[in-house]
């Protein structure tokens, strides 16, 4: 071989050597370093082996179980609201109306703002006796004539982290499934209602079946953000009432910094490196699927 | 798409000259004036509604920034005695939110910059060349990408602080100029797959060598996609706040964000002021940034979360 071949065959290892190497660096091996502490506990800054002892503790824990179903139930409401408007929304700007690039724009705004930011104004909104909207809502949501406390209510906060999240999710999600509808082509509808299909058919026989892949993916990469989501958990509620809003990611992030409990922390990741490589493993084939589809 | 608007503007006229031949009067002329139908006139009115309460959290903490302190915060939405500086002014003479905000820009930019390399080499290798393992690289990169977050930085700390580097910029740097290769792949990936290669061929042919051809051809040609790349990344980085928040602990190094949220552990109710002011100017450069680039940041959302 010469020198140049050789040279012509390492030159692409060397243009991705660098992604690959901090990729490695920073993630890889910080995710084998998790189930590394998943096994060990620290005793006065030392590390001991315990095997297992870790998910056991947290099997039988009931904040572990509670933090799971909140999870659930925040990215259950997150994900209805998020689809559902943004499914709406994608199919209105589908069907190029006026204004569109504005409406997206402004939409779009609250992406761009840091969830902590974002956090703290609606924090603002629903502060007790000077949220603007605790005030205005308040009397409306009270069962007894008195004012529903927003943030003083399990229920209530984790209520307003769903808002405040799907506030700033809801462009994102109607961005992929908008790019998902604008792949297929219009003729098909305007066959449909030529052939005497009437709006809702054409939608449910035409549109729907070849949207179902987007809609996946945008269903799965917007759990990904439920699974994973903490900022606006810790500056809006910072998991309160008691452990009312305390979901997966942020009772991990509280035992590991807040309780140097890295034992238990780490298992708390290996459970949601799972999830997470679960969700993974179902976008990236159904990522596949649609590539297959155009 | 315009050629689309425009068809639909003729559709409308037609629809409207057939409106006054039918003789519905001013409901014609309105609807002349307003687009398309009353189903869209509803759909219009809809949207609007939406974007003003998507805007609403904005525009209610920018008023609340520009009112004297200790107004309270909901008394009244609007001023009465004019708009009140005085909390801009005095964030901007505070050293610490300065140093605050310089963090923010080091590290994004750092980042950034760090990103934007490794993704347009990466991406490039990816979209144009054929070698073994081609496959693989690309889904690791992208398997690693599902490790966001929280579960990925709570080791990452640990790690950090065996290596004595919390709390630096290089931290900083490295954790976000990683976060962000897997996205710059796939921008750049696409964005190269849509440039013929008829020049690389040329220059090919020419007698440069691939060093050349990159650094004379393909680098010009890839700006537009280098850009956008960048300016996504920027501004993640700086509206970034778990990051911070985990591997930063010195308040010297603190980002904006981190900052904001622990002024707001402070707050008394008194200080909201200050802390909407605060809010407003670390919103700013993102929004500017989006504002402008707006085309690039909807194309390349789309092309990272979609595309493979």
């Amino acid at each position: 071989m010469t020198q140049r071949t050789v040279a012509k065959r390492i030159y692409p290892y060397l243009l991705i050597g660098p992604a690959v190497v901090f990729v490695v660096f920073v993630s890889l091996y910080p995710a084998l370093y998790t189930f590394y502490l998943s096994v060990h506990r620290t005793r006065r800054g030392v590390m001991e082996y315990i095997g297992f002892r870790n998910f056991e503790i947290i099997w039988e824990s009931s904040n572990f179980w509670n933090s799971i179903q909140l999870t659930f139930i925040f990215g259950f409401a997150f994900l209805l609201l998020v689809i559902g408007l943004g499914l709406a929304l994608a199919l209105v700007f589908n069907s190029r109306l006026q204004g569109n690039t504005l409406y997206m724009t402004i939409i779009f705004i609250p992406w761009m703002i840091s969830e902590v930011v974002a956090g703290v104004m609606w924090r603002w909104l629903f502060l007790p006796n000077l949220g603007v909207l605790q005030n205005l809502l308040g009397p409306l949501f009270a069962s007894d004539g008195g004012t529903y406390m927003f943030l003083s209510d399990g229920t209530g906060a984790m209520g307003v982290v769903v808002m405040a999240t799907f506030w700033r999710s809801l462009a994102f999600a109607t961005l992929l499934l908008l790019a998902g509808l604008q792949t297929i082509p219009s003729e098909l509808g305007e066959a449909a209602s030529i052939d005497g299909a009437n709006r809702w058919q054409a939608f449910r026989r035409v549109t729907w079946p070849l949207l179902l892949p987007t809609t996946q993916v945008t269903v799965v990469f917007m759990s990904i953000q439920a699974v994973n989501a903490i900022g606006m958990f810790l500056s809006i509620t910072g998991g309160g009432p008691g452990r009312a809003t305390e979901v997966l990611s942020l009772q991990m992030y509280k035992e590991a910094l807040q309780f140097n409990n890295w034992g238990y922390a780490g298992s708390l990741a290996v459970v949601m490196f799972f999830i997470n490589a679960a969700l993974a493993v179902i976008y990236i084939r159904s990522l596949q699927s649609q590539n297959a589809f155009d | 798409m315009t050629q689309d608007i425009r068809s639909s503007e003729v559709l409308n006229k037609a629809q409207a000259a057939h409106e006054i031949e039918r003789g519905s009067g001013v409901l014609v002329i309105l609807r002349r004036w307003l687009p398309g139908s009353y189903g869209r006139l509803t759909i219009h009115i809809v949207l609007i509604a939406l974007c003003v309460m998507i805007l609403f959290p904005i525009v209610y903490t920018t008023l609340t920034s520009l009112r004297p302190q200790g107004f309270g915060l909901s008394r009244q939405i609007l001023p009465t005695d004019g708009l009140y500086m005085g909390h801009y002014e005095r964030l901007l003479s505070t050293p610490r939110f300065i140093r605050q905000i310089a963090n923010s820009g080091i590290n994004s930019l750092g980042g950034a910059i760090l990103t934007t390399l490794i993704a347009s080499m990466a991406g490039y290798a990816f979209a144009r060349l054929r070698f073994a393992g081609r496959r693989y690289f690309l889904l690791f990169i992208m398997a690693m990408m599902m490790l966001p977050g929280i579960t990925n930085l709570i080791p990452l700390y640990r790690i950090a602080s065996d290596l004595g580097i919390l709390n630096t910029y290089f931290v900083m740097i490295v954790v976000y100029g990683t976060y962000g290769i897997p996205f710059g792949i796939w921008i750049m990936k696409g964005f190269y797959e849509t440039i013929p290669r008829v020049l690389e061929e040329a220059a090919a042919v020419d007698g440069a060598n691939p060093v050349q051809t990159l650094v004379h051809v393909v680098v010009p040609m890839s700006m537009p996609g280098l850009v956008s790349v960048f300016m996504i990344n920027f501004v993640f980085n700086w509206n970034d706040f778990l990051t911070a928040l985990v591997l930063l602990r010195s308040t010297a190094m603190k980002t904006a964000t981190v900052g904001l949220f622990d002024y707001q552990n402070q707050l008394t109710g008194n200080n909201s002021e200050l802390l909407a002011a605060a809010a407003i100017l670390i919103m700013i450069p993102g929004l500017i940034i989006f504002l402008i680039a707006r085309r690039a940041f909807l194309q390349g959302m789309i092309e990272g979360a979609v595309k493979g």
